[in-house]
């Protein structure tokens, strides 16, 4: 009984956390523009991003080496530090979206100027870094992210067409959109880098050594992130579906996370409201917690210095200290005044671009068997892992082409 | 070079490829807890330019080195032999998908930014020296 809870715990936890405001965002600016017709995306980028996060997990798991030490490890001092460059810039930029969207969920909620939400929720966010046990925080904030099944809920509630929700999902573009393709292909590796955000699998395979994984707990590993992050990918598609219902016959622009919440209003009036809005808070709390994490797992498995939440923060002292900071550039990143949802849906993209130099490592090392023993990865994870990194070579090479053609998806 | 050019003498114990199981790997202390990553390791003196005498001792490894020896590493040049952060290879017990020191790290000159950030800093902040509830 207890086992069985545990797993149906670690299942809804990875439906609650698979969404961040990447997603919220590239989701609903998709649908309102492209209808469902981008779909398949999601599809593609579900399945990539088990493939790998359980590749990941498994080497945690077995090797207990963490994906940075093994990035550096198989890479060497200069190539990993390139990558280190990259992939913490990028996770700096996925950290500000995030705070900035904690604190325009919480304008929503308030009309309050996220302006002053800002320093609230990074602060907010440190003190769960700085106090809260590893499992509590995974357990909460996921648990609280389901809330954003009302959007599942109300695509039925907004008695759609099916048929045409249908057919563009086979990709029969919808009547009212008129969008070039390279716009088409642009948005394409936005969702890509949406559903594959790296700091996803420094935060998963990190989070496997947190939790002290050994092999005994792969089995369950292994079902939570392919059953939980599928039914996660549906909650994206849903969002996709509602803008497309709503907003997309009315021309209706997603410049702000309001006109995402908008068909949920419409569909079940204010207490779905104030459920989605409670997701809202949830879904990027979570991604922003991840992310801080994530900030201090990689620069601290580089360079070999002491990291864990497990640990207590004078244990693990520079781990810290780097949060802290990353917390502060974010904040200040903030408070020039962007748009964090500009932020976001430029760290989409970027998130697509930094993915081979992740990915391919993790792939040598788990079939390596001085790592792995007889836990190496089978053909058939081998065969499906090689063709995901040329799909993300592909759209990490198209993306900046693509960025500058459409003039950043305009 | 062929492979007969090889010495033929077998070894006792195992054999390692420097570049695959030393450079870049984790390091942990006696109770396991990370210390530093190897960034370079320092080997006894080769004379460089003169013929090899076949009857001298082959070089050993003395001491692993971690710091400010990456960004020379990395980015090119040679810092002075008295700035070199050294871990004498007497330390390291085992050899595995990380290597293991025999000693506790706060014992090696070269964590002493954690120790000053500990000190400084973290251990500083109300909370910082209490485990996670």
């Amino acid at each position: 009984m207890k086992k069985l809870l545990g797993l149906a715990l670690g299942i809804l936890t990875a439906i609650g956390g698979f969404l961040d405001i990447g997603d919220l965002v590239t989701n609903g600016v998709v649908g309102s523009r492209f209808g469902l017709t981008l779909g398949w995306v999601v599809l593609v980028g579900v399945v990539g991003i088990c493939l790998f996060a359980q590749m990941s997990g498994r080497v945690a798991a077995v090797s207990g080496r963490a994906t940075f030490e093994i990035i550096r490890e198989r890479l060497g001092a200069r190539a990993s530090m390139a990558n280190l460059g990259a992939s913490f810039i990028v996770n700096l930029m996925t950290l500000t979206a995030e705070i900035g969207g904690i604190a325009l969920s919480l304008q929503l909620a308030s009309s309050i100027s996220p302006m002053l939400w800002m320093p609230v929720a990074a602060v907010a966010v440190w003190i769960v870094v700085w106090r809260v046990k590893f499992s509590i925080m995974e357990n909460v904030t996921g648990l609280l992210g389901l809330t954003l099944i009302v959007f599942a809920v109300a695509v039925f509630l907004l008695h759609p067409n099916w048929l045409d929700l249908g057919s563009q999902l086979l990709g029969q573009a919808p009547k009212q959109s008129s969008e070039s393709p390279a716009t088409y292909w642009y948005y394409a590796i936005a969702l890509f880098g949406a559903a594959m955000t790296p700091y996803e699998v420094f935060f998963f395979s990190s989070g496997a050594v947190e939790e002290k994984w050994t092999v005994k707990d792969l089995a369950q590993s292994r079902m939570n992130v392919l059953v939980g992050f599928p039914l996660g990918g549906i909650l994206s598609i849903a969002i996709a579906a509602c803008a497309t219902i709503v907003l997309l016959p009315k021309n209706i622009a997603v410049t702000s996370l309001s006109e995402i919440a908008l068909p949920i209003a419409q569909a079940g009036g204010k207490i779905a409201l104030i459920i989605v809005l409670l997701g809202f808070v949830a879904a990027t709390f979570g991604a922003a917690l991840e992310t801080t994490l994530s900030s201090g797992y990689t620069l601290a498995q580089y360079f070999g210095w002491s990291w864990g939440k497990f640990r207590r923060p004078a244990r693990a002292a520079r781990f810290h200290l780097t949060m802290i900071i990353a917390l502060i550039i974010g904040l200040a990143v903030l408070a020039t005044g962007v748009d964090p949802i500009a932020v976001t849906e430029f760290s989409v993209v970027f998130s697509a671009i930094a993915l081979p130099l992740t990915y391919l490592p993790i792939l040598i090392v788990a079939n390596d068997p001085q790592y792995m023993g007889k836990f190496v990865n089978g053909k058939a994870t081998n065969f499906f892992g090689m063709i995901y990194l040329v799909i993300i070579l592909v759209a990490s090479l198209a993306a900046i082409p693509l960025m500058i053609v459409t003039g950043a998806g305009a | 070079m062929s492979d007969t050019d090889y010495p033929e003498e077998t070894y006792a114990g195992r054999v390692l490829d420097a570049d695959l199981h030393l450079f870049d790997r984790q390091v942990l202390d006696v109770d396991g807890e990370p210390a530093f990553a190897v960034d370079d390791i320092e080997i006894s003196d080769v004379p460089i330019g003169l013929p090899l005498d076949p009857a001298a001792p082959a070089p050993v490894i003395e001491s692993l080195l971690s710091g400010p020896v990456l960004a020379t590493r990395t980015f090119g040049g040679r810092p002075p032999s008295s700035r070199l952060e050294r871990i004498p290879w007497r330390h390291v017990s085992d050899i595995g998908t990380a290597l293991t020191l025999g000693i506790h790290s706060d014992e090696l000159d070269a964590t002493w930014t954690e120790r000053w950030v500990r000190d400084r800093i973290i251990g500083r902040i109300p909370g910082g020296r209490h485990d996670p509830e």
